[in-house]
C-alpha cells in the first residue's frame, strides 16, 4: 500500500502537462503504483475538460477536414511493447527507459553501499537516475542545491523522517539534511530526479562532493 | 489572422452558467459520437466531432501564443487522427469526451514543443499513459460524479483562481512561467492553484 504521494502542485502541473520532462516522468511511475493518485490526476484533468470546452473556437476550414479523413486510414504508428525479459512490475515508462535488466545497466559505484545510474531523458534541466542501495546500507548524510523527488521501485529505505516501500514518493528540497538507509533483507532501488547534485555534509564524505556533478540530459 | 472578439484562455469565473456540466444532451452527445467512431469506425460522426472540437484544438494550439498558426493547424490534423486511432479505448462511463479530448491535445503539444525544440528523448507523452485496468462499478460511478463536480466547481472559483488555472492548463505555463507573466510571487500563484485544489478535494472527499 503506497503511503507517501507527490504534493499537489506536483499533480496539477502534471495534469496539465507542464511538469518538465523528467519530473514528469517520475510522477507518472509512481501513477502505475497508485490508484488514489491516479483517480486524483483524471478529477485534475477535469479541468483541463471544462477549460477546453469553453475556448472561444478559431475557425477550421473543410479543407483541414479532408485532409484528416483522408488520412484515416494510413497505418497507426508502432507502439512500444515490453520486451520480454523485462521486469513487469515496472512502470512502462521505465522499462522503456532502462531497456532491459538493472544488471546490463552501467553503474557508478560512490560509496561501498551506494552505486547510481543515469538515464537519458532528454531533460537538460534534471538528472534522473537509479540509487541502488546494498540491504542496510546507508547513503552519507546530504543536503541538495535544489529539489530532489523519489521514489522507491524495489526493496526499501527509511530516513529521519520515515520507511519508505515500492510506489512511495518522497520530495526533498535542498535545505532538508538527511540520511537514507536501505531496510534489511533487500537492496534498495530507487528512482532520483534532481535538479542539482547532491552534497555530503559530514567532513569525512565531503572529499566525494567535487566528483559529483548533475548527470541531466 | 482572426480577431478575438471575447475574453482569452480565461472564461469569467463568475459566470457559472457558462460551464458545461456533461450530464446534459449536449455533451452526451459528443460521447456517443466517440463511441461510434469507437466501435464502427462511423466517418459522419467523425465528422461531426471533428466540427465541433476541431476550433476548440486549434484556440488551445494558439492560447499561450506559443505555436504559429501552421503549427496549429499541424496539432489539430494530428490530434484529430489520435481521436479516430484512440477513440476504441474511450470509456464515457469514466471520462467526459472534452477531458478525453484534451488529454490528447496537450500531449500532443507537449510533444510538438519537444519536436520545436530538438528535445532529444527516447520517450514520447503516449509513453506516459497508464495501462487500462478493470475498475470496480463504484468507482467508476465516483469517477463520473466527480467530472461533474469540477465543472460545477470551476464556475464557482474566485477570478484569480481561475485566471491561474487557465494559464497552467491552456497556455501551458509552469507555475514559474505564471508567476512571472502575472507579476506575482511564485508563493502567491502557489497557494491560489492549492486553494483551487483543495475545494477540489473537499468535493471530491464529500
Amino acid at each position: 500500500m503506497v503511503k507517501h504521494h507527490p504534493p499537489a502542485d506536483f499533480l496539477t502541473e502534471y495534469a496539465a502537462g507542464v511538469l518538465p520532462m523528467a519530473q514528469s516522468a517520475c510522477v507518472a511511475a509512481h501513477l502505475s503504483y497508485c490508484q488514489r493518485c491516479r483517480h486524483i490526476v483524471e478529477r485534475l484533468e477535469d479541468i483541463g475538460g471544462a477549460h477546453f470546452e469553453q475556448l472561444d473556437p478559431q475557425p477550421v476550414g473543410d479543407s483541414m477536414l479532408d485532409r484528416v479523413l483522408a488520412r484515416l486510414d494510413d497505418p497507426e504508428p508502432l507502439r512500444y511493447a515490453r520486451s520480454e525479459a523485462s521486469d513487469d512490475r515496472l512502470p512502462g515508462l521505465l522499462d522503456r527507459l532502462i531497456n532491459g535488466d538493472y544488471a546490463d545497466l552501467a553503474w557508478k559505484r560512490v560509496t561501498q553501499s551506494l552505486s547510481i545510474s543515469y538515464l537519458k531523458t532528454g531533460d537538460l534541466e534534471h538528472e534522473f537516475a537509479l540509487y541502488r542501495i546494498a540491504e542496510g546500507g546507508k547513503i552519507p548524510e546530504h543536503t541538495h542545491g535544489g529539489s530532489e523527488m523519489t521514489l522507491v521501485l524495489s526493496g526499501g529505505f527509511s530516513d529521519e523522517s520515515g520507511e519508505y516501500h515500492p510506489g512511495d514518493f518522497i520530495v526533498r528540497e535542498g535545505w532538508d539534511k538527511h540520511t537514507p538507509v536501505a531496510l534489511e533483507g533487500e537492496e534498495c532501488i530507487c528512482l532520483a530526479v534532481l535538479d542539482a547534485p547532491l552534497r555530503f555534509t559530514r567532513l569525512r564524505h565531503r572529499w566525494l562532493n567535487p566528483l559529483i556533478k548533475l548527470n541531466a540530459g | 489572422m482572426v480577431e478575438k472578439t471575447t475574453q482569452s484562455a480565461a472564461p469569467p469565473a463568475q459566470n457559472s452558467g457558462k460551464w458545461n456540466v456533461p450530464t446534459g444532451r449536449r455533451t452526451d452527445e459528443w460521447s456517443q459520437a466517440l463511441v461510434s467512431v469507437g466501435e464502427s469506425q462511423d466517418r459522419a460522426a467523425f465528422t461531426r466531432f471533428f466540427r465541433h472540437f476541431a476550433p476548440l484544438i486549434k484556440a488551445f494550439a494558439l492560447s499561450g501564443s506559443s505555436l504559429s498558426a501552421t503549427h496549429a493547424d499541424e496539432l489539430v490534423q494530428e490530434v484529430m487522427l489520435k481521436v479516430w486511432q484512440k477513440a476504441g479505448g474511450f470509456n464515457p462511463e469514466k471520462a467526459a469526451a472534452s477531458t478525453w479530448v484534451y488529454t490528447i491535445a496537450r500531449n500532443c503539444r507537449t510533444d510538438m514543443f519537444r519536436r520545436l525544440q530538438k528535445f532529444d528523448t527516447p520517450l514520447a507523452s503516449d509513453d506516459f499513459e497508464l495501462e487500462s485496468e478493470e475498475e470496480e462499478s463504484f468507482i467508476v460511478l465516483h469517477t463520473r460524479r466527480g467530472s461533474e463536480r469540477v465543472r460545477e466547481l470551476m464556475g464557482e472559483l474566485p477570478p484569480d483562481q481561475a485566471q491561474i488555472l487557465a494559464k497552467v492548463y491552456m497556455e501551458g505555463k509552469s507555475h514559474s512561467e505564471a508567476a512571472a507573466e502575472l507579476d506575482l510571487p511564485l508563493g502567491t500563484v502557489k497557494s491560489r492553484v492549492r486553494l483551487a485544489i483543495q475545494k477540489l478535494q473537499a468535493l471530491m472527499e464529500a
